[in-house]
């Protein structure tokens, strides 16, 4: 019982990490029209940050700064190029998809080759916090309940924000019909700006919690992630805001569930088959694509 | 003969599509409360000339004129905040959300006024009042189409261009949204109106310009223009 507790903390964290992965991707996909799979790698260059200013200073505050600060940045430094490549009908896929790759290959490679000699960084105990539980070989530290609480928190307020307010509302309606959010005089182009800015906020938020959760970060943790990602989206239906909240958090509690009961080094494989047969039987994905 | 003011003047607008040419040099007058109509048949350029109204097609050469200033350059968003709305053809709609949400996005650059306007377009359209909580997607063809010119009033518009309401509804609705728009009309809207049915078209409008491969053919007295022997065979099936 106390493994179950602790892998379903554990697994309701990294949920709403790939929650809001999940959520950032597929407002850039309804909003932006792109293919953004360089935002994991954005979230991972964030992360890179905090720990970067984490060397200099003991100040959370100016961490969380930071962090927060260079994924916006980068969100909406990818903004020119990619209106550049976006029509105006419907999603290219084929165009954003090679662009942000190549803008991930890009922040791996910055990451590989120039920030702590393209090893791994770990992040300082401080930053993670001490165990809270320990049961024999499983524990759940501080940094994961943070991790957790943040992950809850952040997924709440965001899913307020779409649904419940005004700029939310404008967001859907882009998403929803282009044609008739131009009608309602929607300034589509400042609204698809503001969203780079969102998503950038978000993807920051993303980082911290991400590297309260696991403790460390590597150049190739982006491109992994990206995979799952994008996995969750496509298995909950692609722009399925709804869809991807329940399917992200799932898919944390299934991994988590596999490495406390059969092998951690499973965890992924089992992932994938599961995504896989749901593919198989619904191509559309399971509460259907939104594009 | 006229000395009312312009709320809408076009001077040889043009747009095209690539090779094709979609308008022609097109001169249209709308004035200050008149109930214009624009029919022709399918490709005519009605709906083209409307999006260039709009800032949707972009206009490649003349000028429009709304209220003295000229827009054929200006963005949609820019156009519609000035007080022009377009109720577009197939009523479209945000059909996942719900009525009011829907009404809500209308009132995009007049949110002030907000709940004034809601009360005033629940009384143009009692049905949709009934129905605000509803997914707009599950409303009826004729209800969604009085939702989308809902919407549209909701931007508390000077000069509304309504493109074939008629689309697809039955006989029924199409004269209840014909009524309709007679009343916006009589409490001071003006309207321009691109209709393929140029009975209902010409029987509701004050003048009416008719287009014919993109430029306008005929204009006049919508009065005048339905005992034309010439509009009555091409336009009205010779009855």
């Amino acid at each position: 019982m106390e493994i179950f507790i602790a892998q379903l903390i554990s697994g309701i964290a990294l949920g709403s990490i790939y929650v809001l992965l999940v959520t950032g991707f597929n407002l850039m996909l309804l909003v932006a029209k792109i293919i953004q799979f360089a935002y994991p790698q954005i979230v991972v260059i964030s992360m890179y940050t905090c720990w970067g200013v984490l060397q200099l200073t003991d100040n959370k505050f100016l961490v969380i700064l930071a962090g927060i600060t260079v994924s916006i940045i980068l969100s909406i430094l990818s903004e020119p190029i990619f209106r550049k490549i976006t029509s105006t009908q419907g999603v290219d896929i084929n165009a954003s998809f090679i662009a942000s790759m190549g803008m991930a290959m890009i922040i791996m490679d910055v990451m590989s080759h120039s920030i702590n000699y393209g090893f791994p960084v770990a992040f300082p105990p401080e930053w993670i916090g001490g165990n809270l539980l320990s049961f024999g070989l499983i524990t759940v530290s501080k940094g994961q309940l943070y991790a957790l609480m943040g992950g809850i928190i952040a997924v709440l307020i965001f899913f307020y924000l779409l649904y419940r307010t005004n700029q939310g509302r404008f967001f859907r309606a882009i998403a929803e019909n282009r044609y008739a959010a131009c009608l309602v005089g929607i300034p589509i182009i400042k609204t698809s700006i503001f969203s780079y800015f969102i998503v950038g906020v978000l993807g920051g938020i993303t980082a911290i919690l991400f590297s309260m959760l696991i403790g460390s970060a590597s150049p190739w943790l982006g491109e992994f992630v990206a995979l799952k990602m994008l996995a969750v989206s496509i298995v909950a239906g692609l722009g399925n805001l709804k869809g991807g909240l329940f399917c992200g958090l799932i898919l944390g509690i299934l991994e988590a569930m596999a490495m406390g009961y059969i092998s951690g080094s499973w965890s992924n494989a089992i992932a994938f088959v599961v995504m896989l047969v749901i593919v198989l039987i619904k191509p559309q994905g399971l509460f259907g694509s939104r594009i | 003969m006229k000395k009312k003011n312009n709320i809408l003047k076009i001077e040889h607008l043009s747009v095209t599509y690539g090779p094709i040419k979609a308008v022609k040099k097109v001169n249209l007058e709308v004035s200050q409360g008149e109930y214009v109509s624009l029919i022709g048949a399918n490709g005519a350029g009605k709906t083209s000339l409307l999006k260039a109204i709009l800032g949707i097609e972009k206009a490649e050469e003349g000028n429009i004129l709304f209220l003295g200033e000229d827009i054929s350059r200006k963005a949609t968003d820019k156009i519609v905040s000035l007080g022009l709305c377009l109720i577009p053809e197939g009523h479209i709609i945000f059909s996942s959300m719900t009525v009011l949400e829907n009404l809500q996005l209308g009132a995009y650059h007049n949110p002030s006024g907000f709940e004034e306007n809601l009360q005033r377009v629940f009384t143009y359209f009692p049905i949709l009042k009934k129905r605000s909580s509803q997914i707009a997607g599950t409303l009826s063809g004729g209800e969604q189409q009085m939702l989308s010119m809902g919407r549209a009033l909701m931007s508390k518009p000077k000069l509304i261009l309504v493109d074939e309401p008629s689309l697809g509804l039955a006989p029924k609705t199409v004269t209840e949204i014909f009524d309709i728009l007679g009343e916006l009309n009589r409490e001071g809207y003006s309207i321009l109106l691109a209709e393929q049915n140029a009975k209902k078209a010409l029987e509701s409008s004050h003048r009416c310009y008719v287009m014919k491969t993109g430029e306008v053919a005929i204009t006049g007295f919508s009065s005048e223009l339905i005992d034309d022997p010439q509009i009555r065979q091409a336009y009205l099936g010779g009855s």
